[in-house]
Formats: C-alpha cells, structure tokens, sequence
C-alpha cells in the first residue's frame, strides 16, 4: 500500500503539461474548420439566396444605421485585440 | 557621405571633443525636465523603439485592412461620417502604407538600428536616454501623418509639413546620437553597422543638397530626391537584415563582397519601391507634384538606374539566404526568434523587385498599362518584404536588449504564418481583382465587374490573418518583456540548456524532455580541456 502511494507521489500523471511544440498533424484540424467554414457559406447562399450574411445591426437593432456592414466584425476583432494588449500591459505591470 | 565617414574616422581636427560635448549637452541636459521622464539603462532605448514599431504594426495592417475592404463595399464604414469622419479606399490603403512605413518599419528599423551600430563598435549607445525620448516624437510624427493623409489640410493649414518637421527633428537627434557611437567605436565595424548609419544620413544629405544646389527639376536633383526614401529604408533593411541572419543562425556573414555590391549598389541605382506617384513625395516637402516631371533624358537615365537595383536586390537575398543556411540546404535554428520572417524576407525580395521594376518603367515612360496594379504590388513590398525584413531583425536582436525572450515560440509560429499568409494570399487575390478590371474595363464590360469585387472580398478578408498576426506578435513581445525567460538563463551546459521552468532534481521523462525543448532533443559534446599547442587533439 506504501509502495502505491509512493509511487503517486513520484508519478508525472496528473501534471499538465504545455509544449512549444507543433504536432505535424494539427494543420488537418485547422483545414476541416477553413473547409466548414466554406462549406457553410455556400449552403447559406444556396439556403438563403437572397440575404446578405448577417451583419451587427441585424442581431442587435439599437446599432441600426451604424454597424451595418461585414467590416465592423473584423474592427472589432481588432479592438478585442488592442484591448487584450492593453489588459496584458497593465496586469503585467501591476502583478506582484 | 564621404565627408561623414571621414569625420567618423578621424574626427573634426581640433574641435573633435568640443562638437562631442556640445552634442551630448544638446542631447540630455539642454532638453530640460522631459530628458528625465524616461530610462537610461542598456538596451531601453532599442527595446522601446522595436515595441513602438511592433504596435504600429496593429493600426498599419487594420487601416490597410479598412482600405482593401472599402474597394469593394465604399459605403461599409459610412456611420463614421456622423463623427466628420469620411474614409475612402484610396485615403486609407495610402495612409495605412505611410504608418506602415514609418510607423512600424522605420521604428523596428532604428530600434535595430540602436542595437546593430554599437554592438558591431564594441561600445554603447551614446545616450540611451535621447533615443528613447525621440521614439515618442517620432511616434506623434505617424500619428500627425496618418491625420493628414485622410484630412491634408485643419483650419485652412497643410498638416504634413508638421509631421515632416517633427520626424526631421528626431532623425536628427538619432543621426547624432548614432554618429556619436560610431566615432566611440573600439574596434572595426562590419559593412552592416556602416549600412544602417549611411542608410540614416542618406535622407538629410539628400535634402540639404537639394536645398543647397537647388536642382529639384534637373535630372541629377530627382535623382537626389529618390534617396530620401529609397536609399535609406534599401540599406537599413539590408543592414538588419545580413546582421539579423547571421545572429540568429549563427553563421558568419556568407560575402563581404555581396554585402559591398548592396551597399554601393543601393547608394547609386534608384529603388522601385513604393508609391509612383509621387504625390506623397511632393506632399512632404510641401511642393507642387508638377515639380517632379521628367524630361526625355532624364526617364532614359531613370530606366537604366532602375534596371540597376535589381543587382543590390539579388546580392542582398543570396547572401542573407547563404547565411541563413550554412553548409547544407536546411536553414539553421529556424524557431530562432525572427528567422522565418528574415527567410521570408529574402526569398521575395528579387520577385517583387523584378514586379516593380516592370511597373516603374512603365509609369516613367507613360505606358501606364501596368498603373492598374501598382497599389497591390506596393503592399505587397511592404507586408511580404518589407515588414518580415524590419520585424524579423528586430525579434532576433529583441532577447538581447530587452533582456528577456520572448514570451512563447510557439505564438511566434502562429503569428509568422498568419501574418505572411494573410498578406500574400489577401493580396495575390486583390491583385487578381485588380488585373480582373483592368482586362474588362479595356473590354468595356461592365456586368462582369460583380467577379472583381467577389475577388476583393475575399482578398480583404484573407489579408484580416494580417491583423491577427500584429496583435499575436504585440502581445508576445509585451508579455515576453514581464514574463519570458531570462536571457542569461540559458547556458551551453546541457542541464541547463533545456528552457524549462523546473529544477531537473528528480525524475523526468523524455516526453517531457521533448516538450520543453520544442521536439529536440540533442547532444552536446563539451571540451574537457582545452590546449593551445597546435595540432594537439582535444580531449572530449
């Protein structure tokens, strides 16, 4: 029983381990998304083949007349991004 | 330039210490207070000038993004009118080329710079503290001409001459500075220490003696005129780059001579990057663009020295690509901060330069057929050699002034390769588009106008992997500067040369080996003694 217990302690299972390193076959997961992601867009167009993909303003009426083009997802992506930048900033500064 | 390199060398006859004094004093303490707002210590200065150029990578690839997207969809950001704001496609991708030009390549490039010129002297920088301060001029100069490329005039005033005075007034303190460092120097400085400084004081010799012998509408003032920009961004981003590649890879410099060839060749020829126009040019100096149109002779000697810089472009890619590799065809080190990008660099510099000679040409002989896609062959200049030559030479150099790595390799990867497939994949398929119009509108069909603007969607949206990758890399290095592991803390011992952050005190295994050591695990073979007599073997 001693043995097992110690063998607990000094066992490597249970510890989370993060490499730097790519696994060679990850890019076949990246490419099912990229191919999903495709596949969905021409089922909407075939679906719905009149509407343009939704946009802000059509999810949340009180930004109507001001999100009301695709390019304000990707500006605030890029904002989540400066804001992340930001956040990373200030509690590395501030972090004991 | 020769008068410089020999005042470097042998100083101002008896006013050597008096101009050094006066210098340093003009540099610290006759600026006052704000001198004492920023920090002194080794490498800040280098460090905070990378920092500010990786940052404006961010808003550089967003507006350019905007840009692109608003060529197929003009109305797309139309709600910023309420705010006075009126942004068109052509206003945006010029603007986003300025901030990224000077923005983030120029900083990245100085910041280089910084570190390059006195490490290759064997000395320090002559005052940290005067860079770093100018960093902040520098960084109000992008913002003030990234206002008044959207809006030129406020109040009835041409606002870029404001941000041309302020980048002047820092790149005059940096020049000095840089100038002091070089006369301090301890030993003989290589040809990319020499590159970055002539690169420096190529643009305000060229204005001074534009000025001086007041030839802007002769052939040879044009020419003068061409190396304001063109010169000094060709040789600082080969002086990063040959430094860049041989101290990531750990490999000598493959030629001196190629080296040279770059450097005359970069002095004498005309480069055909950036913008043709020359409504920018113009803009800056404050100028009529009528001043800049060439006569007969003048587009005969303009061809021959533009087929010219395709001979410093080649010298500079096979030697850093020579370097990079070593002895066999497999790059060296290559999860080295910043050698993905220096290979990047180096393998598209002869195409694009090769693309860009054709359009030159055909704009200064008035062909004009090939005009169409000039706007997508610049960007690509700027974000496939341009940004991965500047970014790569400063990620290589950034451990060592910083001080610390940066914060995971792996988020390096990723960002390399959103960063460089967002860009070519984004703007091939714009460039499609563009070649898209112009065959159609030479056919006069206008129904098929509908299959560009598919093209350009789609180009927009791949060039968006562009923003993510600035901010993945933003982050990395911000992150790295608290949190990466220290520099000294790796050693050739082979304990210790595995970057974990354990004590290997007890058992481990080699999964764990492997993935601290990003999937590699080698041997190392220390010396146990070592002797000087010559051909003695040495004991392993």
């Amino acid at each position: 029983m001693g043995d097992v217990l110690d063998d607990k302690e000094n066992s490597l299972v249970g510890e989370f381990l993060q490499g730097e390193a790519e696994p060679s076959s990850s890019w076949v997961m990246l490419a099912m998304g990229f191919v999903s992601t495709i596949i969905f867009l021409i089922l909407y167009g075939i679906l719905f083949p009149d509407s343009d993909l939704p946009v802000i303003s059509s999810v949340l009426p009180v930004f109507d007349g001001v999100f009301d083009s695709g390019i304000w997802f990707f500006i605030l992506g890029a904002m989540i991004g400066v804001f992340a930048i930001l956040g990373t900033m200030l509690t590395e500064a501030t972090s004991e | 330039m020769v008068a410089v390199f020999i005042m470097i060398n042998r100083g101002f006859w008896v006013f050597t210490d008096v101009s050094k004094s006066l210098s340093m004093f003009m540099l610290e303490k006759a600026l006052g207070p704000p001198i004492d707002f920023v920090e002194g210590k080794k490498g800040s200065a280098a460090t905070t000038w990378i920092l500010h150029g990786a940052l404006w990578l961010i808003p550089s690839s967003t507006v350019t993004f905007c840009g692109l997207w608003l060529a197929h969809d003009p109305d797309a950001l139309h709600s910023l009118s309420s705010w006075g704001l009126n942004p068109s496609s052509p206003s945006l991708i010029v603007s986003g080329f300025l901030i990224t030009v000077y923005g983030s390549i120029g900083m990245l490039l100085i910041g280089a710079a910084m570190h390059i010129v006195p490490e290759l002297g064997g000395t320090d920088l002559a005052t940290e503290k005067n860079a770093t301060l100018m960093s902040l001029i520098w960084t109000l100069a992008v913002f003030v001409m990234f206002v008044a490329t959207n809006n030129p005039e406020i109040l009835g005033f041409k606002i870029m001459i404001v941000s041309t005075v302020l980048i002047n007034l820092a790149l005059l303190a940096i020049i000095v500075n840089l100038l002091i460092t070089a006369a301090s120097r301890s030993k003989k400085m290589p040809l990319p220490g020499w590159m970055m400084i002539i690169g420096l004081i190529s643009a305000p010799i060229s204005v001074v003696s534009l000025v001086v012998s007041g030839s802007i509408d002769t052939g040879i003032g044009q020419w003068l005129a061409t190396r304001m920009a063109g010169t000094t961004f060709f040789l600082m981003l080969s002086g990063a780059l040959l430094y860049g590649a041989s101290r990531g890879s750990g490999n000598p410099l493959w030629s001196r001579s190629l080296a040279a060839v770059t450097l005359s060749g970069a002095i004498i020829t005309i480069s055909p990057a950036g913008l043709i126009e020359g409504d920018v040019a113009a803009d800056f100096l404050a100028l009529d663009k009528a001043i800049f149109d060439p006569s007969r002779n003048d587009i005969i000697a303009g061809s021959f020295l533009l087929a010219l810089s395709l001979i410093p472009a080649i010298a500079l890619s096979a030697n850093v690509l020579a370097t990079l590799r070593g002895d066999d065809v497999f790059m060296e080190n290559p999860d080295s901060p910043g050698m993905p990008e220096i290979n990047l660099a180096a393998f598209m510099i002869v195409p694009i330069t090769i693309g860009a000679l054709f359009i030159s040409t055909d704009h200064l002989t008035g062909t004009n057929e090939l005009t169409g896609i000039h706007m997508s062959l610049a960007l690509m200049g700027i974000w496939l050699v341009s940004v991965p030559a500047s970014l790569g030479s400063a990620l290589s150099i950034f451990p060592e002034v910083s001080g610390r790595n940066v914060l995971s390799i792996n988020r390096s990867r990723w960002a390399f390769w959103l960063m460089a497939g967002g860009a070519f994949s984004g703007l091939v398929f714009t460039m499609m588009a563009d070649f898209s119009d112009m065959t159609l509108t030479e056919a006069a069909i206008e129904e098929e106008i509908r299959t560009a603007n598919r093209l350009r969607v789609l180009g927009s949206i791949l060039f968006y992997g562009t923003v993510l990758g600035a901010i993945y890399h933003s982050m990395n290095m911000i992150s790295g500067t608290f949190r990466g592991s220290l520099v000294g803390a790796e050693s050739s011992e082979s304990s210790t040369s595995i970057s974990s952050p354990y004590k290997l005190t007890k058992e481990t295994t080699i999964r764990k080996i492997l993935a601290q050591r990003e999937g590699k695990l080698d041997t190392v073979v220390i010396p146990e003694t070592t002797t000087e007599d010559q051909g003695r073997a040495t004991e392993l």
